[in-house]
């Protein structure tokens, strides 16, 4: 090594040349090792750590001007911030109050069809984090990770519908994945009718796609598409988007349907991580009629798993 | 030549975190895709001005922060990174005598070159980023070439 650290010009170049190809191939092998098998994880889990003061360090300036803000409101934008949330409250209570009966019908008439997949069993709320991740990818980072449980894989739902799924998890934190990132599909059914089928995020936040619908399909626009729950990652029937437009050309097989999210993808501060319920303990709790079964909210949980 | 070692490694470091987190400040998204790569190009600057305080092994280390604060698969970042670098180290005695002008030029082509290592290890590893944008960030990174060498420079010949 000593003989790389010489002066000499030449010497500096084979030096350069041969730390450059040892470095190049170090990192082939680490994207090869990372790609095919799993054994970086906890590698990456401890680089996340290193990695958390920054992104701390970046997004505390946004989260104090936030809470600046916040602090010096005014009395009267208070009030009618409150008339507004008790409005809301009101209609939710409203929607709510045949939620649970409807819930325990559901489980039952699952529990005859054998089917319990896609129930929910426990939520846990996360904050996003004012940290910009990639530009070309649909993802957001989120301050739960690894010790709240939180699972590759895992659904996550915001106040207005599916928010995205969980790609990746740190010790402290995880990246959530968008439902409209250009990769990602989740399996939907038009509440409507029925109707299955799969919807696949464009790249852009306020658009996602049908592609594999027949021209003749019933779907028209204002339609709600719920999730289906087939394919077990997320749970059946909360709400994936609408139907904006649908675009019917005699000459093509395929309809072209685009969807407008009901996640506010772009705005979402506060995102809850799903746990379904597996399905031997959602029958066996199913099998008394009329077994209460709200799904339980744990606000800010410590290290659950489920 | 160990002193000289010593004194740079500190803004070295210090300005790589400053571009780091630079790296991942918010933008609104319209803006999103015009940001160059700052740690690149500090990456780079450092790599021409004295490549022996560790230039290759800066260019290995921000790649690899830079793999874990994209998320994307470990060593990408790293492996172009570290090819640009060892390029522009290269490259140093002619760069230092070019031209402002040819300068940006040159940081425009080893700009691209990162992208297009990033560009084929994307596609290689199964999730390739087709948009346009990925090409624009080069040129917006060749443009601030001169006032990020304005600016190291002061910081460290003071």
């Amino acid at each position: 090594m000593v003989a790389f650290r010489t002066t000499d010009a030449s010497g500096r170049m084979t030096g350069l040349l041969l730390r450059c190809v040892l470095y190049s191939l170090f990192a082939l092998a680490l994207i090869i090792v990372d790609k095919r098998y799993d054994h970086l994880g906890k590698i990456r889990r401890v680089l996340s750590i290193v990695a958390y003061p920054v992104q701390v360090a970046v997004a505390s300036p946004f989260e104090g001007w936030d809470w600046f803000r916040e602090s010096v409101t005014t009395r009267d934008a208070l009030r009618a911030d409150k008339t507004k949330l008790e409005a809301e409250l009101r209609l939710a209570q409203f929607r709510l109050q045949r939620y649970e009966a409807l819930e325990a019908e559901s489980e039952r008439l699952r529990a005859l069809r054998d089917n319990t997949a896609g129930v929910t069993d426990r939520f846990i709320i996360g904050n996003v984090m004012d940290v910009d991740l990639d530009a070309f990818r649909e993802r957001v980072l989120v301050d739960r990770g690894a010790q709240d449980g939180v699972f590759v894989g895992q659904a996550v739902l915001d106040a207005g519908g599916v928010f995205g799924q969980v790609a990746r998890v740190g010790q402290l934190t995880a990246e959530v994945i968008l439902v409209s990132d250009a990769t990602h599909a989740i399996p939907v059914q038009v509440n409507r009718n029925g109707l299955r089928t799969i919807a696949v995020g464009t790249g852009d936040m306020g658009r996602l796609k049908l592609p594999y619908l027949p021209t003749s399909a019933d779907v028209i626009a204002g339609d709600l598409l719920v999730t289906s729950g087939l394919g077990g990652g997320f749970p059946a029937g909360y709400p994936v988007g609408s139907v904006a437009e649908v675009k019917r050309d005699p000459a093509q097989s395929l309809a072209d349907v685009d969807v407008k999210p009901a996640a506010a993808l772009d705005r979402s501060r506060e995102l809850l991580f799903v746990w379904l319920k597996p399905q031997a303990a959602a029958r066996a709790a199913s099998a008394p009629p009329g077994t209460p079964t709200t799904p339980q909210i744990t606000p800010s949980a410590g290290p659950h798993n489920p | 030549m160990m002193r000289d070692n010593r004194i740079r490694r500190l803004p070295m470091a210090l300005s790589s975190l400053v571009a780091l987190t630079l790296a991942i400040l918010p933008l609104p998204s319209g803006l999103e895709a015009l940001r160059p790569d700052f740690l690149v190009l500090v990456v780079f600057y450092w790599s021409i001005e004295s490549p022996r305080a560790g230039g290759l092994t800066l260019a290995f280390m921000a790649g690899l922060a830079l793999d874990v604060i994209h998320g994307v698969v470990l060593g990408q970042h790293a492996l172009a990174l570290t090819l640009m670098a060892g390029w522009a180290t290269h490259l140093r005695l002619r760069l230092r005598v070019f031209s402002i002008l040819s300068q940006c030029l040159t940081i425009f082509a080893l700009l691209t070159g990162y992208q297009f290592v990033l560009f084929w290890v994307d596609g290689a590893t199964g999730n390739p980023v087709t948009t346009f944008g990925r090409w624009l960030a080069p040129v917006i990174g060749a443009l601030l070439w001169p006032v990020l060498v304005g600016i190291l420079s002061r910081l460290h010949e003071r």
